[in-house]
Formats: C-alpha cells, sequence, structure tokens
C-alpha cells in the first residue's frame, strides 16, 4: 500500500436495491483507497457490482450506506451543486456507449464539461483535449460521421478536458473490436503515464493485465487486489514501460 | 456562456423537430395574431369614432323626447319637447353657451330644375352652425332673421352639390323642397363621411320654417346645445334636466320623459362596443393560450423523455439543476416566442389588410400590443415549460443514463 492520503476513500460501501419484497445486495461492504496516479482494473463476473462501484465512485449514483471521501472530503457532506461541481471538474467518466451528442460535432462534445465549469478559452481547451486522444483531424465529425474507436476517443477527450483528478472508465472497449480496444488501452496507458490517475472496470483480463493493479470483485465484496506492478511481473507489461511509478 | 449554449440547443431542436415545432405553437400564433388584429382595429375604430364625436361639436349635448320604457313610461301622459321648452333652455341654463333646435325629416325630395334627388333636410337655428361645427365655406350662414320671418332660405352640404352637378355657383339661385320654393345662400363645409356614410348630405333650413312645413315635430323638438366648457358638461346637463321636469311638472317617483346625452355618453356607448370586442378577444386569446401552453408542456415532456439519457451525461459531466432546468426553459420559452413573433409578423399583415378596406381608417398596430404579445407568449412559455424542465432538473444522473 501507498503512503499518504489516497485521492478517494471508500469505507464499508453498500448499495441495496427494493426490487418488489426483494432487496438486492449490490455491494456490501467495500473498502477501498485509490491513490494519485494509479491505474487500476476493476474486474470481477458479470452483475459483481463493477458498474455500481464505479457510478459511487463518480458520483453519479449515492451509496445506501459507508462512508466515501474523495480529496479528503466526506461527499455525503456535498451539496446537489457541489456534487454537480467535483463531477465537472474533478471526475471524468468514459461509458461503455460513448454518450456523446448526436447532433454536435466532436469539438463540440469536447466542450459541454467547460460550459457548466464557466471555463474561458473552451474551444481552445477542447482542441488540445482532441489533440491528446489523436483525434485532430476530426473536430468538425459528428458521432455519426466517425468509427466507434474515433468516438470513444472523443469521449475520453470529453473526461479530460477538464483535467479530472480521476479518470473512471465503465467498460470503455466492450463496444469496439479488439484491435481498436488496443489503440484505446494504448491511450490509457499514455495518459496513465502523464500522471492520469484511471480506473477502468473490465471484463477482459488482457486489458486487465496491462493495468498496475486488479481489483476483482465477487457478489458485491472485494475479493482480491493486487497490485501486479510489482507482485506478478509480467514481461509484456514491463516491455511496455509499464513499472509503477 | 450557458445562456448562449441553451439557446443554440434549443434552436437546434427546432430545427430538428421543425413540423413538431409548428404545430405546436399554432395556438399561440392565432392567440397573438388575434390580440395584434382586434386590438389595432378597435383603435383606429375607436379613434374614428371619436373624431367624428369631436365633428359633432365642442362640448356638445343633444336633448330630445323619449318615453320611458315599461310600465312607468305607459303611465306617463303625452311625451313631448316643443318651442317654448327649447326657449327655456336656451334661457335658464347658465352651463350652456349656444342652443339650437334640431328637427332632422328624412325623405325630403328636393328639385332643382329638372334633377330630382331625394335627401334630409334638418331645421335649425343660426347658432347650430356652432354648436354642430358645421360652418360655411361659400355663402353666408343662417341669420337670426331668416328664422324670426320663417324664411324660404336653405344651406346645401357638399354632398347634395355633388350629387346635383353644382357648384359654388348655386348660391342665390333656387330650389324646390316638397314643392316650396327655397333661395340657396350658402354651402356648408365638408365634413367627409362616417362609415361610408356621408355627412355633407345635408340641406339646412331655419326650423321655423321647418316646423310650418311639417308641424308634427312641434311637440318632437331635438335642442343641441353646447356647453360654456368641458366641465359644464355635467352641470348642463343637471340644468336641462331640473327644468324640463319642472316644466313636464313630473313628480319625483316619474322617470324623464326626455333623455340628454353628452357627446361623452356617445363616445362611452361606442367605447362599449370597443369592449365588447375585446372581451370577446380576451376569450379567444384566453383559450389559445390554454392550448398553445398545454401543446408546449406536452411537447417538452416529450423533448425531456426523449433526452434522458442526454440529460444523464450532462449531469455527469457537470450540469447542475439549475443548468438543466434553464436548458428546458429556454427551449419552451424559444418555442412559444417563435410563435408570439408568428403571430405579431400575422397580426401586423392582417391589420395591414384592414386598412386598405375603403371604409376603415388608419389601423395603426400599438406598440403595447406588440409587447403584450410578446409578454403573453413568453409567460405561456414559462408558465408551461416549468413542468418539465423541473421533472428534467431533478432527474437524478445514473437513472437518467441508464434510461433506454
Ligand atoms: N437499478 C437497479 N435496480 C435493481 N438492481 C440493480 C440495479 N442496478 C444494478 N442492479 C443489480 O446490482 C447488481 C450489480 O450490478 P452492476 O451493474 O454493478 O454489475 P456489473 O458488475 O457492472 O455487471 P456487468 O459486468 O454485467 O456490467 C446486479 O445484480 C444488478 O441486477
Ligand atoms: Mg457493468
Amino acid at each position: 500500500m501507498k503512503a499518504g492520503t489516497p485521492l478517494l476513500q471508500l469505507q464499508g460501501i453498500t448499495k441495496e436495491y427494493q426490487m418488489g419484497t426483494e432487496i438486492v445486495r449490490a455491494l456490501r461492504g467495500v473498502d477501498l483507497a485509490i491513490h494519485e496516479n494509479e491505474m487500476v482494473a476493476i474486474m470481477g463476473s458479470s452483475g459483481s457490482g463493477k458498474s455500481t462501484l464505479l457510478n459511487i465512485l463518480g458520483l453519479l449514483d449515492v451509496p445506501t450506506a459507508g462512508q466515501y471521501w474523495l480529496d479528503g472530503q466526506n461527499v455525503a457532506r456535498l451539496s446537489q451543486s457541489a456534487l454537480a461541481r467535483v463531477r465537472g471538474r474533478r471526475i471524468g467518466f468514459v461509458f461503455q456507449t460513448f454518450e456523446l451528442l448526436p447532433r454536435q460535432t466532436a469539438v463540440r462534445n469536447v466542450e459541454l464539461p467547460l460550459i457548466y465549469s464557466g471555463t474561458a478559452h473552451r474551444r481552445q481547451l477542447a482542441i488540445e483535449a482532441l489533440e491528446r486522444v489523436g483525434l485532430a483531424d476530426r473536430m468538425k465529425h459528428r458521432p455519426n460521421q466517425m468509427s466507434g474507436g474515433q468516438r470513444q476517443r472523443v469521449a475520453i477527450a470529453r473526461a479530460l478536458v477538464q483535467r479530472p483528478a480521476i479518470l473512471l472508465a465503465d467498460e470503455p472497449t466492450g463496444n469496439l473490436d479488439s484491435r481498436t480496444s488496443e489503440e484505446i488501452l494504448d491511450l490509457f496507458e499514455n495518459l496513465y503515464r502523464e500522471g492520469q490517475t484511471i480506473v477502468i472496470v473490465t471484463h477482459e483480463p488482457d486489458i486487465a493485465q496491462r493495468c498496475r493493479r486488479i481489483v476483482c470483485l465477487r457478489d458485491g465484496q472485494v475479493e482480491s487486489d493486487e497490485d501486479c506492478g510489482a507482485a506478478r511481473p509480467d514481461p509484456g507489461v514491463l516491455m511496455r514501460g509499464g513499472q509503477a511509478p | 456562456m450557458i445562456f448562449l449554449s441553451n439557446v443554440y440547443n434549443a434552436l437546434e431542436q427546432l430545427v430538428t423537430h421543425r413540423m413538431r415545432s409548428l404545430l405546436t405553437i399554432l395556438a399561440i400564433v392565432i392567440a397573438v395574431t388575434a390580440t395584434i388584429t382586434v386590438v389595432s382595429v378597435v383603435q383606429g375604430f375607436t379613434r374614428y369614432v371619436s373624431n367624428f364625436l369631436e365633428g359633432l361639436g365642442t362640448n356638445a349635448v343633444f336633448v330630445a323626447p323619449q318615453r320611458p320604457a315599461g310600465d312607468a313610461g305607459k303611465s306617463l301622459g303625452r311625451v313631448e319637447l316643443n318651442e317654448e321648452d327649447f326657449h327655456a333652455i336656451e334661457s335658464q341654463c347658465s352651463a350652456l353657451r349656444r342652443v339650437s333646435p334640431w328637427i332632422p325629416c328624412q325623405d325630403v325630395k328636393l328639385r332643382y330644375g329638372r334633377d330630382q334627388i331625394t335627401c334630409s333636410v334638418e331645421g335649425v337655428a343660426p347658432s347650430y352652425h356652432t354648436v354642430r361645427n358645421f360652418p360655411v365655406d361659400a355663402g353666408r350662414p343662417f341669420a337670426v332673421m331668416d328664422v324670426e320671418r320663417a324664411q324660404q332660405v336653405c344651406v346645401l352640404g357638399r354632398e347634395i352639390l355633388r350629387k346635383l352637378e353644382l357648384d359654388e355657383d348655386v348660391v342665390g339661385g333656387n330650389l324646390l323642397i316638397d314643392g316650396r320654393r327655397f333661395r340657396i345662400i350658402g354651402v356648408l363645409a365638408s365634413k367627409g363621411n362616417f362609415f361610408g356614410h356621408s355627412l355633407d348630405d345635408v340641406v339646412l333650413i331655419p326650423y321655423t320654417t321647418a316646423l310650418k312645413m311639417y308641424p308634427v315635430f312641434r311637440r318632437h323638438l331635438i335642442v343641441a346645445a353646447q356647453a360654456v366648457s368641458a366641465e359644464a358638461v355635467p352641470e348642463a346637463k343637471a340644468q336641462i334636466t331640473n327644468l324640463l321636469r319642472r316644466r313636464h311638472n313630473l313628480a319625483a317617483h316619474q322617470p324623464d320623459d326626455f333623455i340628454v346625452q353628452t357627446q361623452g355618453e356617445i363616445l362611452a356607448a361606442f367605447n362599449n362596443v370597443g369592449a365588447v370586442a375585446v372581451s370577446v378577444l380576451a376569450g379567444i386569446v384566453g383559450i389559445s393560450l390554454l392550448v398553445g401552453g398545454i401543446g408546449i408542456m406536452n411537447v417538452m415532456l416529450v423533448s425531456v423523455t426523449e433526452r434522458t439519457r442526454e440529460i444523464g451525461l450532462r449531469k455527469a459531466v457537470g450540469a447542475r439543476r439549475r443548468d438543466i432546468l434553464l436548458q428546458f426553459l429556454t427551449e419552451a420559452m424559444t418555442l412559444s416566442l417563435l410563435g408570439g413573433g408568428l403571430g405579431i409578423a400575422l397580426g401586423y399583415a392582417l391589420s395591414t389588410l384592414a386598412s386598405l378596406h375603403p371604409h376603415m381608417v388608419d389601423v395603426v398596430v400599438p406598440t403595447w400590443a406588440v409587447l403584450l404579445g410578446f409578454g403573453i407568449s413568453a409567460g405561456t412559455g414559462v408558465v408551461f415549460g416549468i413542468v418539465p424542465a423541473v421533472k428534467a432538473a431533478l432527474l437524478n444522473p445514473i437513472d437518467a443514463l441508464r434510461h433506454e
């Protein structure tokens, strides 16, 4: 475990859904701490609670019980508009289904978070973000004029444009073929190397392999949490230059 | 910045759903069109009528015999207003400056040379020229002598000259009124027309002469008077009423057997017509706005449902509740203001069309009606857009993003 205050910390997080008379327990007491500049994969079988956990991390959903500190702040204390502010400025979220606004160009999609934070020079920042994901030449394209991989890059640019403390991605390659997935993963790895903290939910072991830490969920609980950068020196990972910093 | 972005989004939605938007705003277009058109036409009409009433004479007061309605009226004996009443009014009412009888005889045969026409002949006193603001601009007006001696002299309106194809040289000539020879002493200045009816289609003769020719009017005089000032009009009315009630021996419980009407009251009667038009308008506008508002609410609810995921996404990237609220409110307002704008344009067009009609006068769209049109359409947008906007704003981000 690393020293210092974690960027985000969960303690005893549970999430329950009332389904008629039955109670579905999606998360049953998750403890987790993620530090700055970590690249974490969250794995687990379908229905194990990965998305639920990520949505809580992204402040899109609220836990039924448990504590969540982000930047040392208990998020349960935040007002609705403070939550919106944190979502906009500190967190970048990438969805499996991209969630781009269909009628707006790539650059306008990327500008969206900046509109809500009232940032100046939006166009310039959006262009820079698109350049970071290698899409400088697709700025005026609409989502339906781009490939799946390009769309996901736009979505990643949108998540990055505010320079968030943490990038959360829920199966970002779930809708992409393996070659494109590979490219998106390369992109995440580059961002990680530039210092970006990243949490990726994934089903695929080879994607998880490229992360420095793998958290496995099972029935809403953390089953294993390994630091594979050190614990499992995978030559492939090392060759791509991925030591834990 | 958010505002501009909201407007941009709203216009984008509007363009994307052209047909749906157009149908939605139709009722608002109707409401605003009706407002603009009716207000303009009623205003033009009112201005026209008040111009006409100005022409009746300044501070004019009219007195006529009238049997009251109902049993009270039946119990009265003869209802009359005669020459003595006229002289009493003339000499005893201090609030009046000038008084003249006015005996309008319809369908009188007029013969000049070989030409014969039918027109109305009015028996008046010399003061009538001033009371009714009806001066002579060729020849001379009536003199006191003409009345005292019941001379057979007449003054012609311009429309009579036109009908008989005469010019002002006719002054000094003669014509036959119901077979009697009259000398033409003057020609009246033109007064124009009122709703297509010429005010110059008249022949004036001394009232004494008229009473001689048509004795039936001896008991049915109409008196046209002019109060000394605008403020004196109510006082004049009171003086006339008291005087006539006394002269006609009316007991306190008996109603007046005459009617005193002031110019202001006649104007008020016309304004009533305007008020009726305005209340009909209010009805149309109210119903249209309700229909239009419900249409907007419906379309906005559909829009919110269709775009639930978009709302979730916007919240995920930092939109606050109020940002979403304003976004959808802006969208509703854009719809309703577009309806208002089209309505104003259409109202202008219809008002212009109305003013082209020969019997219509200067129909002008007043600025306040335009502002009112914008106001009611914006108001509808806010009132009926708020529910869908609140619904969108309160969506929980994850539920919205999971929406199918
Ligand atoms: N809105 C909801 N209402 C009721 N139950 C829910 C809801 N969302 C999730 N669940 C339940 O919570 C559990 C965890 O769901 P979650 O979506 O987190 O799984 P996951 O690990 O992301 O699965 P997958 O890999 O298939 O995406 C599941 O059993 C699911 O049925
Ligand atoms: Mg999932």
